[in-house]
């Protein structure tokens, strides 16, 4: 019986990775792909409560996360793109401008 | 009556119309008319003081109130003027005094650049001390006890290049000050348990006073009166104010002003005759003062600060007066002494323009046949002071000591007994020194003359009042018998007799003494060398320890203050909580680098710290 | 004339606006007249204004936020009457003696908005208003130090704005708490100043608030230990700054205490009389001997205003008829002698460009008509009877020689020291001979500079001779403020210290 706990626990796995994958990887793009799964860790957990609770409120969250990751990537994807052409690099320490 | 308060209103402002008069030209060469407009709105002063004290003889008294001036909760202050027998006295004397003054400056300033800001600030003196002695409220005299000390202050510094003038100054005003806080805190014991500081309205609630109240009211008024009258321990300033001209040594620090502090007293009688312990003390320290000054005249080698000092000594005997219950004999002694002591000083101020200020009398000597007139003049004055009969000084300072002596007060009637002797010595040591014996000015270089005729005759009245005072005494007992309490003196004729014979006695003594010694060469050179001698020309050291444990450290204390604790720790301070703002935002900035993994982590390390919070806190468990 | 105060707060302002426009050479002229119209308006307003009457008069009220019961209110009582003359008057002297060449249109506009916000603090009855009057009266003053004053004027500037705005925010904390409890109690927000007046609180509230007023109050007094910023504004801000700071921004501190703490929290301000009054002893004493260690000009008079302050801020606390009024009426006249002894420091200043009293001496030989005018206000800064001081300062300590007998004789020390460090100033600048050269060919008072400095002397001796029609007007507002007290206080200790007529007149 895969029970609520189980979701959550696959929730919190995701973002765990994800998190691991923001803070590791130094290329920018691997960055936007970590923080997708960050963004899907989110959603596995409002679809589980949402079924739990049978309130749709998060099921509805959970496609509007969809929406919006998905125009962040088209967003994203292209200031990339725009950034690599620049500079040739997508490291992200070279982004640096500011000097604190 | 009605044309009597306009007699009031001129005598009061008529010397401050002269005083503006005079400082429109303030700041112009000499003119004459200054001196003489001066004067002649004095001598109007003066006739409608006379006028005044002819009107209150029989037993008037005439109080108008002019205008309001301070009025909040319940303190109501008008300015209102009395004219009763004891300020009809007192404006005589001040008037009198001060027209002669007037016209002998006219002469003893002819030289100087500033003759017109003299007579404006010698006639605003005049107003300030009309204030003084008129007003019929505690406040009103603080207003002329304290604009008398300004003018005091400007006068002492009128030649303000000279630093010993501007120093003696400041030093006056600020003792006086000193003494004024202790005026401020009785006026303000008299409104809190009077509600009032009108005279007549505090004196008739006297009566069932609480005791402590009336001994710290009178207490604290004396220390005002000790401050303008330089009672030990505030003293000092007297001697230095003889900076000023000596016309104003005359009429401020001889005749005027230093007797404020009697006329308080007087003025404050009914308060200081419930309290005795109080009065005993003015009167104990009265007679200290009186012979702890007369020892310094003794041997004191500048022709004014001789003269002040007598001052001194003669103002203590006054406190005697008053302290003993005796306010019609320190008003008597009062009067008497503004005369003769201001001709003392008129006399000592031609031999100062004969020696082109030269005030060292040992320098002097044998002036006499140059200056007839001044040496009559002030030996007459000398003789008054040293009370010898038929002087005015005589009259008033034998009442004092039989005073004593019929209240039982031995000690105190010894100590004023010797002090006589003292005064006679060392007036008769000055007159010596400086009109009889070895012409020494000679070897300096001086080439003295007689002062103008007209200032001679201008000091004339003074002479005559020097001589004849005396023999108004009962006159005098009439006059202020409707004001003050006259007290019979339980001393029988033998006895009054034995002590005006012994009381002649020393001060003859004293005379032939000086006279012996002077015109034999004086004392030797070995009497310099001894430690008394040393102490008493050294002022007993007094105004050194002033300078050096309460100048000083003040000013050192003043600049530890500004330097050490003030920029150091409280500047600091406020400094420091604005630097170490500054400095964490300096070290925090790092943070913000714009790096974007460091911004990452940083973003972590919030989610966390939220979590736990989140955590920690969460209402549900 | 039934908005006269609106007017009197925005004219300048507006006039100020207008002023961009004119041309150079009249600017000075411009303002000159303008503060002219603006003082003259203040002196109709006495002339209108109903001595006898206590209370709040030409009241004006507006609602603005009516949810938050936030509105423009204005109105005027006698307390407040001569403050907001007093800051038309000092304007206008200060702007006839204008010395200042650079830059002049921005200085004339920037003090014409500083009268707004100095009248628009001492008319409000909204403690928004009166708080945003209170901040922006910081703003025009921070520029005027900063482009005009002297060598650490960044320094002086910043240190002066932070300082005051630090201590402004907490008392908007407890502007703001105020008016929560009073919601709490009636229901209806508001901030009107004479509503916050008959809220009752319990002690522990009124003390709490009565420190977070007093701390935001006292920094602008400003007293000791608050009182740093004070000698840099002054060393620093031009003389024009140092005349207005003096003459009327610190007073918005002492009048600020009248009208905030004192209604509003009897009981605590009676529990703290005592605290307060050693702060003000030691404000007297301590900055008095501060004041004489000096060496510049100026510094000795800055400091010696910190000194007098302190005597207000007693005066206020006696919690009397006598002593409040005193206070208030000695607030105007440490406004006129105060700005006056500034306004002299700048004359000198601005012929010799130095203020160090070493670098005089012989003044009085070289500028006679000048060492006369100090001399009066030296005199008058001393607390000579006669003139206006003296009568503040006699009623401040009689008032409060009922609160404490040795601390008024402490307090009173401050007639010695005051005399002490004044003194030796006129001593070491005006007498003696003169020994710089340059110094014997300066150029006595001219025109502009006799006519200001005259007119002060005028108000000073004239309310020193007569201080009936300025003093009956406030002492009447005072009485009805304390018998408020009295009625409010809750404690008996509050109730036997507030004592609104101790002593039955005898007179009229």
């Amino acid at each position: 019986m895969i029970t609520l706990s189980h979701y959550l626990i696959l929730s919190a796995i995701l973002f765990c990775i994800g998190l691991y994958g923001v803070y590791r990887r130094k290329n920018l793009l691997l960055l936007l792909f970590s923080t997708e799964i960050l963004l899907n860790a989110a959603n596995v957990g409002f679809a589980a409560i949402s079924k739990f609770y049978g309130d749709l409120t998060g099921q509805m969250f959970a496609f509007f996360i969809v929406a919006v990751a998905a125009s962040e990537v088209a967003v994203g994807l292209g200031l990339m793109i725009v950034w690599y052409k620049r500079r040739g690099t997508l490291d992200i320490d070279t982004l640096q401008s500011m000097h604190g | 009556m009605e044309h009597m308060e306009t007699y009031l209103y001129i005598a009061l402002f008529a010397p401050l119309v002269g005083s503006l008069f005079a400082s429109l030209f303030a700041d112009k060469p000499k003119m004459l008319v200054t001196g003489i407009g001066t004067s002649t709105l004095l001598f109007v002063s003066w006739v409608s003081s006379v006028v005044l004290l002819m009107h209150v003889y029989h037993g008037d008294v005439v109080h108008v109130k002019m205008m309001d001036w301070i009025h909040a909760g319940g303190l109501y202050i008008p300015f209102g003027f009395v004219v009763d027998q004891v300020s009809a006295t007192m404006m005589f004397v001040v008037t009198t005094v001060s027209t002669v003054v007037h016209v002998y400056s006219i002469g003893y300033m002819d030289h100087d650049r500033s003759f017109n800001r003299f007579f404006a600030w010698l006639s605003a003196f005049v107003f300030s001390m009309m204030v003084l002695v008129m007003s019929d409220n505690f406040a009103g005299l603080f207003i002329g006890w304290e604009g008398v000390g300004l003018c005091s202050w400007a006068l002492i510094g009128f030649w303000y290049e000279r630093e010993s003038a501007s120093w003696a100054a400041n030093e006056a005003f600020i003792m006086n000050r000193i003494a004024d806080l202790g005026m401020l805190i009785g006026i303000f014991l008299v409104y809190w348990n009077f509600g009032s500081l009108q005279y007549d309205v505090v004196f008739a609630q006297v009566d069932g006073m609480d005791a402590t109240i009336l001994m710290m009211t009178t207490a604290f008024l004396f220390i005002g009166a000790m401050g303008k009258s330089a009672q030990f321990p505030l003293h000092t300033w007297l001697a230095d104010a003889m900076e000023g001209p000596t016309p104003v040594s005359a009429l401020i620090h001889a005749a005027t002003m230093v007797t404020a502090g009697v006329y308080l007293v007087i003025r404050a009688n009914p308060l200081y005759s419930l309290v005795p312990e109080v009065s005993y003390f003015v009167a104990c320290l009265g007679a200290f003062v009186a012979i702890f000054a007369a020892s310094m005249a003794l041997v004191n080698r500048d022709l004014k600060r001789i003269i002040a000092y007598s001052t001194l000594s003669q103002l203590g005997y006054m406190f005697v007066a008053a302290g003993l219950g005796a306010y019609w004999v320190a008003l008597f002694h009062l009067m008497t002494h503004a005369f003769f002591k201001a001709l003392l000083f008129l006399g000592a101020g031609n031999v100062m323009h004969a020696m082109d200020d030269e005030l060292d009398i040992f320098k002097m000597g044998g002036l006499s046949k140059k200056m007839k007139w001044t040496m009559i003049m002030m030996t007459l004055a000398s003789l008054a002071l040293a009370g010898i009969y038929p002087f005015a000084g005589f009259f008033s300072k034998d009442k004092i000591l039989e005073v004593a002596f019929a209240g039982d007060h031995y000690i105190l009637w010894a100590i004023l007994w010797f002090t006589a002797g003292l005064t006679a010595f060392y007036s008769f040591r000055l007159v010596m020194l400086v009109f009889f014996g070895e012409e020494r000015y000679k070897i300096f270089g001086f080439h003295p003359h007689e002062a103008y005729r007209y200032m001679l005759f201008a000091m004339s009245p003074l002479a005559i009042l020097a001589v004849i005072a005396g023999f108004f005494e009962h006159d005098f007992i009439h006059l202020v018998s409707y004001a003050l309490p006259i007290e019979e003196y339980e001393v029988s004729h033998t006895v009054f007799w034995i002590l005006v014979v012994i009381t002649q006695g020393i001060a003859l003594g004293g005379i032939a003494l000086a006279v012996y010694k002077y015109s034999h060469g004086g004392f030797s050179k070995k009497w310099e060398e001894t430690f008394i001698y040393k102490l008493l020309f050294n002022q007993y050291y007094i105004p050194k320890i002033y300078d050096e444990y309460i100048c000083k450290p003040y000013a050192e204390i003043s600049t530890i203050m500004w330097k050490d604790f003030d920029l150091k720790i409280v500047d600091a301070t406020v400094d420091f909580i604005a630097t170490s703002i500054y400095k964490s935002g300096m070290a925090s900035r790092v943070v913000q680098s714009g790096n974007l993994s460091n911004m990452l982590r940083w973003m972590g390390v919030g989610l966390l710290i939220l979590l736990v919070a989140a955590i920690l806190y969460s209402p549900v468990r | 004339m039934d908005h006269i105060l609106s007017v009197l707060v925005f004219f300048p302002a507006v006039a100020g606006l207008l002023g961009f426009v004119v041309s150079k050479e009249s600017i000075r002229a411009y303002g000159i007249s303008v503060a002219a119209i603006e003082f003259f308006l203040s002196l109709w307003l006495w002339f209108s204004f109903d001595g006898s009457y206590p209370g709040m008069q030409f009241v004006e009220v507006l609602p603005l936020i009516p949810s938050f019961g936030i509105s423009y209110y204005l109105g005027v009582d006698g307390i407040s009457l001569f403050i907001v003359i007093l800051s038309t008057f000092i304007t206008l002297i200060g702007l006839i003696a204008l010395s200042i060449e650079k830059d002049v249109k921005n200085m004339i506009v920037s003090l014409l908005f500083l009268e707004m916000t100095m009248v628009g603090v001492f008319v409000s009855l909204d403690a928004i208003l009166f708080y945003v009057f209170w901040e922006l009266s910081l703003v025009p003053m921070l520029y005027i130090i900063g482009a005009w004053g002297g060598e650490l004027r960044v320094y002086a500037a910043i240190k002066f704005f932070l300082y005051t705005f630090a201590g402004s925010l907490i008392m908007l904390v407890g502007m703001l708490v105020m008016a929560y409890l009073y919601y709490q109690a009636t229901g209806v927000w508001s901030f009107s100043i004479t509503e916050w007046h008959r809220l009752i609180l319990p002690m522990n509230y009124q003390i709490w608030l009565f420190i977070a007023f007093f701390i935001g109050l006292a920094i602008k007094v400003p007293m000791f230990p608050f009182h740093t910023w004070l000698p840099y504004a002054h060393g620093q801000a031009p003389t024009i700054g140092s005349v207005i700071l003096a003459a009327v921004l610190l007073k918005m501190g002492t009048y600020g205490l009248v009208r905030l703490p004192l209604p509003m929290f009897p009981d605590a301000s009676v529990y703290m009389i005592y605290p307060v009054a050693v702060l003000s002893l030691i404000m007297i004493i301590y900055t008095a001997m501060v004041a004489y260690a000096q060496k510049d000009m100026k510094q000795v008079i800055a400091y010696s205003s910190v000194s007098h302050m302190g005597v207000i801020v007693l005066g206020t606390f006696a919690m009397n008829p006598e002593g409040i009024t005193g206070s208030v009426f000695f607030m105007l006249s440490h406004g006129i002698v105060s700005g006056a002894l500034f306004m002299l420091v700048g004359v000198i200043y601005d012929r010799r460009h130095t203020k160090l009293m070493s670098e005089f001496g012989g003044l009085a030989k070289a500028m006679p008509r000048y060492a006369t005018i100090m001399g009066i206000m030296v005199m008058a800064s001393v607390g000579l009877p006669l003139t206006m001081s003296f009568v503040g300062e006699f009623l401040s300590l009689a008032g409060f020689y009922q609160i404490s007998h040795t601390m008024t004789i402490l307090a009173g020390s401050s007639i010695i020291l005051g005399a002490v460090y004044m003194l030796s100033l006129y001593k070491k600048s005006f007498f003696g001979d003169v020994v710089h050269e340059k110094n014997k060919k300066l150029k006595d008072l001219d025109g502009k500079e006799s006519m200001a400095l005259w007119t002060l002397v005028l108000v000073t001796v004239w309310l020193g001779v007569y201080p009936k029609p300025v003093l009956e007007p406030i002492n009447t507002s005072v009485e009805s403020l304390v018998s408020f007290m009295h009625k409010k206080a809750m404690t008996d200790e509050a109730k036997s210290v507030i004592r609104p007529t101790v002593i039955k007149r005898e007179a009229e």
